[in-house]
C-alpha cells in the first residue's frame, strides 16, 4: 500500500520536477506538445506530438464538450415527434438520448484521463531530452525510435493493439455498467423515448431492502446463497468426480481405456447449448424420461414416499424448487465430468510413480495413497484451475438458463416480486431483469457485486500464482 | 476367479456410466432421423424413419430454416474470429511471458480480474457500442465481440511459453535479433500446440453462443443467424412442436466437425490448463 | 443523424408544399409548420387533442373534398428507394411475402426495398424494447403488449387511415385493444388471440363440458387429462376474474388495482387446489400441450387458435371447441372469464418512412388481407366484414371464441401482474405445498400485483 502511495507520489513529483527545473522548450510543451522535441531537432516526433494534440483539441470541442455538458443532467430534451397527417412526414425535434449521452461521456472522460497521462508522460519525455542534451549524451534519431519499439519497447508494441479492444470490449462496458447503477435506468426511463438521470445510491440500497413490494434485499440474500452453494457443489462434484473416473478408466485391469475415454468426451463435444436444450426436453414435465417413470412405476413410488407432491402425475424434474436443483447439479456433473476427466488423466500420468510404489511398500491401501499421494498432486498442479472453474461457476449462465428458462415457475411469492427464481444464478437473475423486465438499474448493481465477489476470489488465488516463483522455475 | 469378477465389474460399471453419458447424444441422433416433427415422449425410438429432416436443413430453405447460410455465415465468422483472437492472444502471452517492463504483474492481476467479468453483464453497452460504429446486425460486429477481447484470456497460453527454455532466447539476443525477430523465429514455432489450442477454442466459440449472437443480429432475418440462434430459435414457442426433429438434425450436423475438432484440441487443453506443468 | 432526418424531411416538407401549393392553402401548412418543429417540445397539433377526448377516434379516410390527396403527396415527394423492414411471426411468413408483393404492385412508381424478418408476435415486445430505433419500421404484436410498447415510444399513433377506416371496419373490442388512453396506436390484424376450449368430443358430450366438475368426471372416467396452464398469469385471471374479483390498470397506465384477496378470493383458491388435486385438471404449459395432445393424453385444454391445427389433427372429426366452464367456487357455479387478445400490427415511429410504414400496416390489415390470412392459417379477423364470411362463421375454434367473447375482457395491466400471478398459479396448481394461508397467500400476491412502480 505504501509502496503504491510512493509510486503515485513520485509520478507527480517527477512533473513538478519538470516544471521546475525544465528550460523554456519544456515549459513551451505544457501548452504546444512537440516544442520540446522541434528544440532537440526531433522533427518528426514533434509533428506526431503536435497531431495528437490537435486531434485531442477537435475531439474535445466536437464530441467531449457537447456531451459533456449535459453529463450532469443526462439531457433534458424529451424526444418529440409529429406526424403530419397531408404528408404523411414526421418531424422529430433534435432530443437528447440519456444512454448516448452517458457512453459518450464516458469515452470521452476516458479519452481525456488517457490524454492528461500521455501530456504528463510527453513532459517527462521532453525533460529527459533536455538533461540528455545538457550532459551531452546521444539523443535518438527517429529511425532508432521506431527501432526502439521492437527491441525494448517491444511490450509496447505488442500491446497496444490487444489493449485497444479490450478497453473498448470489457474497460469501458464496464464503467458505463457501473454509471447505470447510479442512474433510474429502467422501463419507466427508457431512451431513446424517456429520459433517465442520476439517483445516487438509491439502487444500492433498494438491494438490501426488505418489503413485501420491494423485495431485492430477500431475492438476493436467496439469490446469493444459491449462487455460491451452487458454484461449490458444482465444482468439486464434478472435480471429484472427474480424478475418480480418470483413475477409474487408467487403472491396469481396464481393458481399452482409449476407447472408454472417448465414449466420455463424445458427450462433450456436442455443443452445449444442443445438449443442454436437449436434456430439458428429456426431463420435461411430460417429457420420456417422466413416460418412462410412470411406466415402470417411478413416480407413484416417489409419491408414496413423499419425494412427489401428491396431486402431480409426474416427477418435477426441472419445475420443483428442490428436484430442480439436485438436477441441475446432476447435470452440471454430466456436462463438466468429461472435461474434468481430461485434465485429471494428463496430471496423473506424471505422478512420480517410485513414490506411490514406496508407499505401496510400506503397506499403505489405495485408499490411503488416493489421499495422500494422488490428492495432493493434483490439486498442487490443478489448484489455480480449480479456482477459475469456481468463478466460472459463479457465472455460469448456460446450465442454469437453457434448463430452466421458460419451464420453471418459481413458487415464492417474494422471489417472484423481484422476477427472481429459485434456480437463479446472479447472473441468470441480471440477465433476466434486462432481457425481460429492463431493469437495468438494479442489474448493473447486481452485476458490481457479482464483479466484486468473483475479483475477490480470483484475487486470493492469483497473487499467488504470479507473485510467486513458479513462472521462473523452468526458465 | 475373483480376479475375473472383478474384471468384469469394473467394466460393467464403465459401460453402465458411458450408456448414461451418452443417452441424451443417442436420442439427439436418432430423433433427427424421425418422420415425426414433434417431441415424442412415448418411446425414445421414432416409430418412422425418415431423412427428411435433413432434407429440409440442406434442401428447403424457408425464411425460418436457412441452415446453409447459417452454417456459412457461422463458418466465416469462425474464422475470422479465431485469426484475430490467436493473434492478440499470442501477442499478449509473449509480452506478459517473455518480456520484461515495469508493472508487468500489476497489469497480469488487473487483466486476470477484468478477465472474470462475465460477459452478459456488458452486453448492453457492448451493443450500444458497436451501434455507434454502425455495426450491429452485420457479421464484422460479431468478429469484433468475438475476438476484440481475446487479449484477456492469455493465461493458459503464458502458462506454456513459461516452459519454453530462457536460454534459447537468450542466445538470440546475444547474436543481435530483435525482439520482434525472436518472437518470430523462435517462440512463435516453439508454441505450435498451444497455437493450435488457441485457434481451435475460439474457432468453437461463434458456434455454441447464442446470448451475444440473439442481441446483435436482431433483424430477425434468418438470413443473418449463425448456427446457435437458428437452432435456439427452432425451440421456441411456436416452432418445437414443428421443428423439434430438425432441430436435432442440425444439432448432429454441427456436432461432427465439432467433434473432430474437439477430439484434436483435447490433448493441448490437458497441457495448458495445467500450466504447462504436464507434458501430454 | 437526427439532424439529416430532419432536413430531409424540411426539404420534403418544402417539396410538397411547392408542388400542391394551389391547393386550399392546407398543403402549404406543413412547409410552414416544419421549420417550427425544430424547437424542443414541439406542440402537438390541436386536431389531436379533439381526438383524444372522444374514445378512440381516428381521421376518417382523407378524400378528395378535403383539397389533397395525402398519398399522392407522398408519392410525389418519395423520390429515392423506399427501405421498409417488417416483422412477421414465424407462421405468418409465407402470406405476408405475398402481401408485400402485392403491395409493392398496388405503388407501381415507386421503388420499395422491404425485407421481412420473422419475429414472434408473442416476443414481438422484447427485441423491440432493446432498441427501439433498430426495430422493424412495421411489426406484428399481440395486444397485451400494447402498454408497454406506447410508453416506450415504440408506437406509432394511428393520427388517419388512407385506405380504409380503421375504427369503423374494425371490431369495437379490437379497436379498443390497440387504443392506450383513448388514442388509437395499431392496426387490429386479428381477434382470436384470446382462449377457450378446445376438447375431444368422442370423450365429452356438449354437456359435459358446461362445467369444469362435470369435465374432470368425464375425463377420469376416460382416463384423460384436461390441461391449462395455471402457472400462467394470463389463464388464471380466468378463474379470479369469473368469481367476480377485479383486476384492472390504474389510470397511470403502469399500476394495478387488484381485489383477488377481497371476499370470495379464497375460495377461489380453493376451488383451484380442488380442481388440481383431482389430478385430471393439470397445470401444463403450451409446448407441452401441443405433444400431449398429439399423443393422446389429454382430451381437453384451454388454449388458443394457435393450438387449432393440433387438436384439429390429432382428434380428427371428434374435434370441437366451445366456451370456458363453469368451476364451483364457495358452492356457487361462476362462469370462467378470459382475456379477449388480438394481433396487432405496429407502425414504428423511429422509421425514416413512416408514412410508407403506415400504408403498408394498413395494407396488411385491411379486409383482403385478413380473409386471406383466414384461408391460409385459421386465423380469425377482426375485421368486420371479413369476420361475417360464412366461411369464418363456420370455423369450430373461431365460433367458441365468439361464444366466450361474452365472457372476455380485454386484457388491460401492468407489468407487476405476471410474475405475482404465475408465482400464485404454480403453488396452488401444486397443491400449496407449504400449506401457506389462502388469505394470506392471496395478500402476498395483491401487494405485489399493485406494487407501486418507481
Amino acid at each position: 500500500m505504501k509502496k503504491a502511495l510512493n509510486a503515485i507520489g513520485n509520478y507527480f513529483k517527477n512533473i513538478g520536477i519538470a516544471f521546475v527545473k525544465g528550460d523554456v522548450w519544456v515549459k513551451l510543451s505544457a501548452i504546444l506538445m512537440g516544442a520540446g522535441y522541434f528544440a532537440r531537432k526531433q522533427v518528426i516526433n514533434g509533428i506526431i506530438m503536435f497531431l495528437v494534440e490537435a486531434l485531442f483539441v477537435v475531439l474535445c470541442v466536437g464530441y467531449a464538450a457537447p456531451n459533456l455538458a449535459k453529463f450532469g443532467t443526462l439531457g433534458t430534451v424529451q424526444f418529440e415527434q409529429v406526424f403530419d397527417p397531408l404528408t404523411m412526414t414526421s418531424t422529430v425535434n433534435d432530443y437528447d438520448n440519456s444512454f448516448l449521452i452517458l457512453l459518450n461521456s464516458i469515452i470521452a472522460l476516458f479519452l481525456i484521463v488517457v490524454f492528461i497521462m500521455f501530456w504528463i508522460a510527453n513532459m517527462k519525455a521532453v525533460y529527459r531530452l533536455q538533461v540528455r542534451k545538457e550532459n551531452g549524451e546521444h539523443i535518438n534519431t527517429f529511425k532508432e525510435d521506431v527501432q526502439s519499439l521492437f527491441n525494448e519497447k517491444f511490450h509496447i508494441t505488442l500491446l497496444t493493439l490487444p489493449a485497444i479492444g479490450i478497453i473498448l470490449m470489457n474497460i469501458l462496458p464496464i464503467l458505463v455498467l457501473v454509471a447505470v447503477a447510479f442512474t433510474n435506468y429502467d422501463q419507466q426511463h427508457m431512451p431513446p423515448n424517456s429520459l433517465f438521470t442520476w439517483v445516487g445510491w438509491s439502487n444500492f440500497k433498494s438491494l438490501f431492502t426488505d418489503s413485501v413490494t420491494v423485495t431485492f434485499g430477500y431475492s438476493f440474500r436467496k439469490v446469493l446463497t444459491w449462487t455460491l452453494e451452487w458454484a461449490v457443489l458444482a465444482t468439486f462434484t464434478t472435480y471429484i468426480g472427474g480424478i475418480l473416473l480418470a483413475k477409474f478408466i487408467n487403472n491396469k485391469k481396464t481393458k481399452m481405456p482409449k476407447m472408454w475415454r472417448t465414449l466420455f468426451i463424445i458427450a462433450i463435444a456436442v455443443p452445449q447449448f444442443v445438449t443442454l436444450l436437449l436434456v430439458r426436453n428429456f426431463f420435461a414435465d411430460s417429457g420420456i424420461v417422466n413416460t418412462f417413470c410412470t411406466n415402470i412405476g417411478l413416480t407413484d413410488f416417489l409419491k408414496n414416499v413423499g419425494l412427489v407432491p401428491a396431486n402431480l402425475s409426474y416427477i418435477p424434474f426441472l419445475t420443483n424448487p428442490g428436484w430442480a436443483k439436485v438436477m441441475i447439479v446432476i447435470i452440471n456433473i454430466w456436462v463438466g465430468i468429461p472435461y474434468q476427466m481430461l485434465i485429471a488423466t494428463g496430471v496423473l500420468m506424471n505422478i512420480p510413480e517410485d513414490q506411490i510404489e514406496s508407499a505401496r511398500i510400506d503397506g499403505a491401501n489405495p485408499f490411503q495413497i488416493f489421499v495422500k499421494i494422488t490428492m495432493p498432486y493434483m490439486l498442487f498442479v490443478t489448484g489455480p484451475s480449480l479456482i477459475t472453474d469456481f468463478v466460472k461457476n459463479i457465472n455460469n449462465f448456460n446450465v442454469i438458463y437453457l434448463l430452466t428458462q421458460d419451464v420453471y415457475v418459481t413458487s415464492d411469492q417474494l422471489l417472484a416480486n423481484s422476477n427472481a427464481k429459485e434456480i437463479d444464478l446472479l447472473v441468470t437473475w441480471l440477465f433476466r431483469l434486462t432481457n425481460e423486465y429492463y431493469n437495468y438499474k438494479m442489474a448493473s448493481v447486481i452485476g458490481i457485486i457479482v464483479f466484486i465477489i468473483c475479483a475477490a476470489f480470483t484475487l486470493i488465488t492469483f497473487t499467488r500464482t504470479i507473485k510467486g516463483d513458479k513462472e521462473e522455475e523452468f526458465q | 476367479m475373483k480376479k475375473t469378477i472383478n474384471a468384469i465389474l469394473r467394466h460393467l460399471v464403465l459401460l453402465l456410466l458411458a450408456v448414461v453419458w451418452l443417452i441424451p447424444i443417442l436420442w439427439l441422433f436418432v430423433t433427427s432421423f424421425s418422420g415425426y416433427k414433434g417431441i415424442n415422449t412415448s418411446h425414445f425410438f421414432p416409430e418412422t424413419w425418415t431423412l427428411d429432416n435433413y432434407a429440409q436443413l440442406f434442401l428447403r430453405s424457408d425464411s425460418i430454416v436457412q441452415y446453409n447460410r447459417w452454417f456459412v455465415n457461422t463458418l466465416v465468422i469462425a474464422v475470422f474470429t479465431c485469426l484475430i483472437s490467436t493473434i492478440l492472444v499470442l501477442m499478449v502471452s509473449y509480452t506478459m511471458s517473455k518480456l520484461r517492463f515495469p508493472g508487468r504483474k500489476s497489469l497480469m492481476s488487473f487483466s486476470i480480474i477484468l478477465n472474470m467479468f462475465p460477459g452478459v453483464l456488458s452486453m448492453i453497452a457492448i451493443y450500444f457500442i458497436l451501434k455507434t460504429f454502425n455495426l450491429t446486425n452485420s457479421h464484422i460486429g460479431m468478429i469484433i465481440v468475438y475476438s476484440a477481447g481475446a487479449g484477456l484470456g492469455f493465461l493458459i497460453c503464458k502458462g506454456f511459453m513459461d516452459t519454453i527454455s530462457v536460454s534459447l532466447s537468450e542466445a538470440a539476443r546475444l547474436e543481435g535479433a530483435s525482439e520482434a525477430k525472436i518472437f518470430w523465429k523462435i517462440i512463435i514455432p516453439l508454441s505450435k500446440p498451444i497455437i493450435v489450442y488457441t485457434v481451435i477454442s475460439s474457432f468453437l466459440v461463434p458456434w455454441g453462443d447464442f446470448v451475444f449472437a440473439k442481441l446483435m443480429l436482431n433483424s430477425g432475418i434468418a438470413t443473418d443467424w449463425t448456427v446457435a440462434i437458428g437452432l435456439f430459435n427452432m425451440l421456441g414457442k411456436s416452432m418445437i412442436a414443428k421443428y423439434f426433429s430438425v432441430f436435432c438434425a442440425g444439432g448432429v450436423v454441427i456436432s461432427v466437425p465439432i467433434s473432430i475438432l474437439f477430439l484434436i484440441m483435447q490433448k493441448f487443453y490437458v497441457e495448458g490448463i495445467t500450466g504447462g506443468s504436464v507434458k501430454g | 443523424m437526427k439532424k439529416k432526418v430532419l432536413a430531409t424531411l424540411l426539404a420534403t416538407a418544402m417539396t410538397v408544399g411547392c408542388l400542391t401549393g394551389c391547393g386550399d392553402g392546407a398543403a402549404e401548412e406543413p412547409a410552414a409548420e416544419a421549420p417550427a418543429a425544430e424547437a424542443p417540445a414541439a406542440e402537438e397539433p390541436a386536431a389531436d387533442d379533439a381526438a383524444a377526448e372522444e374514445a378512440p377516434a381516428v381521421e376518417a379516410p382523407a378524400t378528395a373534398e378535403e383539397g389533397t390527396d395525402p398519398v399522392a403527396n407522398l408519392i410525389a415527394a418519395t423520390t429515392g428507394t423506399v427501405t421498409l423492414k417488417v416483422w412477421a411471426s414465424e407462421e405468418d411468413q409465407d402470406l405476408t411475402t405475398k402481401l408485400l408483393d402485392d403491395f409493392k404492385a398496388a405503388y407501381p412508381d415507386v421503388t420499395f426495398d422491404i425485407t421481412l424478418g420473422a419475429e414472434s408476435e408473442s416476443t414481438a415486445k422484447d427485441t423491440v424494447l432493446t432498441d427501439v430505433e433498430a426495430a422493424a419500421d412495421v411489426y406484428a404484436f399481440a395486444d397485451d403488449q400494447i402498454n408497454d410498447l406506447v410508453n416506450a415510444g415504440a408506437l406509432q399513433e394511428v393520427v388517419a387511415n388512407y385506405t380504409f377506416d380503421v375504427v369503423n371496419e374494425n371490431a369495437t373490442g379490437a379497436v379498443e385493444a390497440a387504443a392506450v388512453d383513448g388514442k388509437v396506436y395499431a392496426y387490429p390484424m386479428t381477434a382470436d388471440n384470446g382462449y377457450f376450449m378446445f376438447y375431444d368430443s368422442s370423450v365429452f358430450s356438449e354437456s359435459d363440458v358446461q362445467s369444469l366438475e362435470k369435465m374432470i368426471e368425464v375425463a377420469d372416467a376416460a382416463g384423460k387429462k384436461i390441461a391449462m396452464d395455471i402457472s400462467n398469469g394470463w389463464y388464471i385471471y380466468a378463474f379470479f376474474q369469473g368469481a367476480g374479483l377485479e383486476l384492472t390498470l390504474n389510470d397511470d397506465g403502469l399500476t394495478n388495482t387488484c381485489t383477488w384477496n377481497a371476499a370470495g378470493g379464497t375460495d377461489v383458491a380453493q376451488a383451484i387446489l380442488d380442481l388440481t388435486a383431482s389430478n385430471v385438471l393439470v397445470d401444463m404449459n403450451d409446448e407441452d400441450m401441443a405433444t400431449q395432445i398429439a399423443e393422446g393424453n389429454v382430451a381437453a385444454c384451454v388454449n388458443g387458435t394457435w393450438r387449432a391445427e393440433t387438436a384439429a389433427e390429432a382428434w380428427g372429426d371428434n374435434y370441437a371447441a366451445t366456451k370456458l366452464p363453469t368451476f364451483k367456487a364457495g358452492g356457487k357455479d361462476c362462469q370462467m372469464s378470459s382475456y379477449s387478445g388480438y394481433k396487432l400490427v405496429g407502425v414504428n415511429p423511429h422509421s425514416a418512412n413512416v408514412g410508407w410504414a403506415m400504408l403498408l400496416a394498413e395494407f396488411l390489415t385491411n379486409e383482403s388481407a385478413q380473409t386471406a390470412r383466414f384461408e391460409a392459417r385459421d386465423l380469425g379477423p377482426s375485421n368486420l366484414n371479413a369476420a361475417g364470411s360464412d366461411a369464418v362463421q363456420a370455423n369450430p375454434a373461431i365460433a367458441a371464441l365468439a361464444e366466450q367473447a361474452a365472457y372476455a375482457t380485454p386484457q388491460r395491466v401492468g407489468g407487476n401482474f405476471w410474475s405475482p400471478a404465475e408465482t400464485l398459479g404454480q403453488i396452488l396448481a401444486s397443491g400449496n405445498p407449504d400449506g401457506t394461508d389462502l388469505q394470506e397467500l392471496l395478500d402476498t400476491t395483491v401487494e405485489g400485483i399493485t406494487a407501486p412502480v418507481e
